[in-house]
């Protein structure tokens, strides 16, 4: 298989041609036996030693993990679990790294965010892209937890529009000259390994983005204060410059020039730790909404009783059956290599952050008073929480892209479009990587078959809302031509179909697996689970899809424009 | 020093359990296993003593396929290798089987030191170490906290009741029965999981040990359950009624007369 056989081998973008790529899919990915050991061995152990030493009120309040924690985990050879063998890792696949990542945030969100940003994208470039000598220099260190990593793209002016920033590297003989400043970078005020996305220019004279490793005894370097951040408390974030430091040519990662393509695969695989770590968050909230609910008495009745509490806590669990679905579906794919995951990925994060903000506003309003209260852990939760909607490409900035990048596959219509179609993102100076392919080298049809006989009503609603999706995305290519771009009301609807739509095949890949492996009466519970996401989703996917030709989007435009204007609401009832 | 220790899993501390409808054990299949508390001490402190005094640590276990987990935690964490003696029927015969098996395993290994927890978690009757010991006819000491290697023999620190200690010395070969909370338990490395595939897992059968079915099957057990269940509630609640002095009256009866406080 070629390089753009298998980038163009996605099963979302073939949805917005109306086909369903069952092979991408289907049977559901599952781990090699003597892996899911080892992992259920790492899983145990994590739990045990977070149970002995991880006090995360406290990691609020001081605003620091303690240095034995991160020594600990750097012990268990945590922090090198994906990094290969060859370089003082354990070559974990990616399933298993978030399902550890998925317990980590579990126990801690500050510490989470620390792993994170150190092994799901400061350090991966240097596993995709870094150069045998690159590798050896740097890896073993970092399996080691000896020194931590980053990743500095985001910039004062360049936030999701990163294909702006600003700093620069200068060709100076055998180094380069690296002037600028990055903020937001966690990890920022003790990592010592920093992948730093600068302007190099090219023989044309093109100013293109580059990959470099830049460490912090580099003459030249400093990191600010750390920021005071709603949560996320124990995590280091901070404001890195960088003052003509000479950075080693060997220092580049992956091709001069290719920086932003190094950057959008990081964040690809950054999303999906991201979102593993929200389905941790979700399950470990519920798992308090429902001790909570059974224990609280009111009316002389557990409100666990009561319909309006179990309506909050049967959407946690849903949602935590979906989204679980999903990205262990996409870790699956990232683990098979063949296929280009990076709408699944961002269709993961987006479902992912916002399941775990209504899972703490569920959590917070069963738990009533108490919820609000410091001496209980739902308000850190609900602070922790917030950022996941914002950080590694904000859900708005991802909505655009999924639903900008199926389009772009949407094979016949590209023709009638047109070139402006080709490379809809770059107008909008959108974080993405998006080579243009068309989709041909899977099997592909209109048709979920051989699925087991207990889903067919869930498949038979799948197969009429990517008719539906691929009618929407017709209608509205046809209408808005090269403006698609400018239409985030019509692209938010897109986006939306494609995440339940995704999130459907995903629930039913793995019931149909379960149900056709076993005893169906062993699958029972995850059955009623699917089976209400399927409802639910199938009833959203209508509702937008009917909504890209028949809304209020004029009146939306107009009140905002209006509010603009006025510089707020600026109308009083009683004036 | 060739140190056994005996490892049992056990359901998750705080699981729920469901009770059969036979009434004779908890429904299983939803169930998560850990190592028993205390034979998780035993295990560090056999590994402890090991990295001391040199020699080996072998786990020995007994039960359905799924207690593999235990022993690949334990050789995780540092045990040579383990012996796994893999029946399903296990799970509800009593503690004089139990030693009974444990023994015929131990026989062909000739070790310097038996160590179990005091108690399982499940059944709780702490019996199986003490009557191990009786099986193979060694010295043994139960409820151990501390242990110091001398020449050829072992002194041990037991606990008493009302925070009274006792310090014993035996002869090696001998079988120890461990408290739990008596050090730190480490926690399995990636880089012990990984060598722990590289161990081995010997699963000798019954007749490998010179048993057979009949020894062990649940009829042959001299203990029978007749039911398990969850304990009634008997705790009442009274409420006085009247004035304060006329409550505090009742309040002093009721406590010199029914609760024979004073």
């Amino acid at each position: 298989m070629t390089q753009s056989e298998r980038e163009s081998k996605s099963f979302c973008k073939a949805m917005f041609a109306g086909n369903i790529a069952q092979d991408v899919i289907s049977p559901f990915p599952e781990m090699d036996a003597e892996e899911k050991e080892n992992l259920n061995l790492i899983l145990t152990s994590l739990r045990q030693f977070a149970k002995d030493n991880v006090d995360s009120a406290e990691i609020d309040r001081s605003g620091e993990i303690p240095k034995e924690v991160l020594e600990g985990m750097a012990e268990m050879g945590l922090f090198g679990m994906s990094i290969p063998e060859a370089y003082g890792g354990y070559g974990f696949s990616v399933t298993a790294y978030n399902r550890v990542f998925e317990e980590v945030a579990a126990i801690d969100a500050s510490l989470a965010v620390t792993f994170g940003a150190h092994q799901s994208i400061g350090l991966k470039a240097l596993i995709l892209h870094g150069t045998e000598e690159q590798k050896k220099k740097f890896l073993p260190q970092l399996a080691s937890g000896e020194k931590f990593a980053a990743f500095a793209l985001t910039e004062p002016g360049a936030g999701s529009d990163a294909a702006g920033i600003k700093t620069t590297a200068v060709k100076n003989g055998d180094h380069y000259i690296l002037n600028g400043n990055k903020i937001w970078i966690t990890n920022g005020g003790f990592a010592h390994f920093f992948t730093v996305f600068a302007k190099t220019e090219m023989e044309n004279g093109e100013q293109k983005i580059t990959a470099f490793a830049v460490t912090r005894d580099m003459e030249g370097f400093s990191s600010g204060k750390e920021e005071e951040k709603l949560g996320i408390h124990g995590s280091s974030t901070t404001e890195i410059n960088f003052d003509n430091i000479k950075v080693p040519a060997e220092n580049v990662i992956g091709p001069l020039g290719k920086g932003f393509k190094v950057a959008m695969e990081v964040l690809n695989s950054g999303r999906l730790g991201l979102a593993a770590g929200c389905l941790g968050g979700v399950k470990k909230l519920l798992q308090m909404s429902a001790e909570h609910a059974k224990n609280r008495q009111q009316f002389n009745t557990p409100i666990a009783k009561f319909e309006m509490i179990q309506e909050k806590i049967t959407a946690m669990a849903v949602d935590a059956f979906a989204l679980e679905s999903m990205v262990y579906m996409t870790t699956g794919l990232v683990d098979r290599g063949d296929v280009d995951y990076s709408i699944e990925s961002a269709v993961c994060k987006v479902y992912a952050s916002e399941a775990i903000w209504r899972a703490i506003d569920h959590g917070m309003q069963v738990a009533g008073g108490i919820g609000y209260s410091k001496e209980y852990s739902y308000e850190r939760a609900l602070r922790d929480a917030r950022i996941n909607l914002i950080f590694e490409g904000a859900n708005e900035i991802l909505r655009s892209f999924i639903a900008l990048s199926g389009m772009q596959e949407h094979g016949e219509y590209l023709k009638t479009v047109g070139k402006a179609l080709k490379n809809p993102l770059s107008e909008l100076g959108v974080i993405t990587d998006f080579a243009i392919h068309r989709i041909k080298s899977y099997v592909s049809s209109d048709r979920f078959d051989d699925v087991h006989d207990s889903l067919s009503s869930e498949v038979g609603k799948y197969e009429e809302y990517v008719k539906e999706l691929h009618s929407c995305v017709e209608k509205a290519l046809t209408k808005y031509r090269k403006d698609i771009i400018h239409q985030g009301f019509i692209l938010e609807r897109i986006a939306d179909m494609t995440i339940d739509l995704f999130g459907m095949a995903a629930v039913i890949s793995r019931l149909d697996g379960m149900l056709k492996a076993g005893n169906p009466t062993k699958v029972k519970r995850e059955l009623t689970l699917g089976k209400l996401f399927c409802e639910e989703a199938w009833r959203r996917i209508r509702r937008n899809s009917r909504q890209v030709t028949n809304n209020a989007d004029n009146l939306r435009r107009e009140v905002a424009n209006d509010v603009y204007e006025f510089n707020g609401y600026n109308l009083d009832l009683m004036g | 020093m060739k140190i056994i220790v005996c490892l049992k899993q056990v359901p998750v501390k705080d699981s729920l359990l469901k009770i059969k409808d036979d009434e004779t054990w908890v429904h299983e299949d939803d169930l998560s296993y850990e190592i028993n508390e205390s034979d998780h001490y035993a295990l560090e402190t056999a590994l402890r003593l090991k990295e001391e005094h040199g020699g080996e640590v072998v786990i020995l276990t007994m039960g359905a396929d799924r207690v593999r987990e235990a022993i690949k935690q334990g050789l995780a964490k540092g045990a040579e290798r383990a012996i796994h003696i893999n029946n399903e029927s296990f799970t509800t015969i009593d503690s004089n089987i139990n030693a009974k098996i444990l023994a015929a395993a131990i026989k062909t290994e000739q070790p310097d030191l038996i160590l179990t927890g005091l108690q399982t978690d499940d059944y709780g009757s702490a019996q199986t170490g003490v009557i191990l010991a009786e099986y193979l006819g060694l010295p043994h000491a139960g409820i151990v906290m501390e242990i110091q290697k001398q020449e050829g023999s072992i002194k041990v620190k037991r606990e008493l009741e009302s925070g009274w200690f006792q310090s014993v010395e035996l002869p090696m070969p001998a079988l120890l029965t461990i408290q739990s909370g008596i050090n730190q338990l480490r926690y399995a490395t990636i880089k012990g999981i990984m060598m722990a595939k590289k161990k081995e897992i010997k699963q000798p059968t019954l007749s490998d040990l010179g048993l057979s079915e009949s020894d062990v099957a649940p009829g042959s057990s001299s203990l029978k359950f007749q039911k398990i269940y969850v304990p009634k509630k008997t705790k009442q609640t009274q409420f006085f009624e009247g004035d304060p002095k006329d409550i505090a009256s009742q309040l002093v009866d009721k406590l010199r007369n029914e609760a024979k406080v004073f």
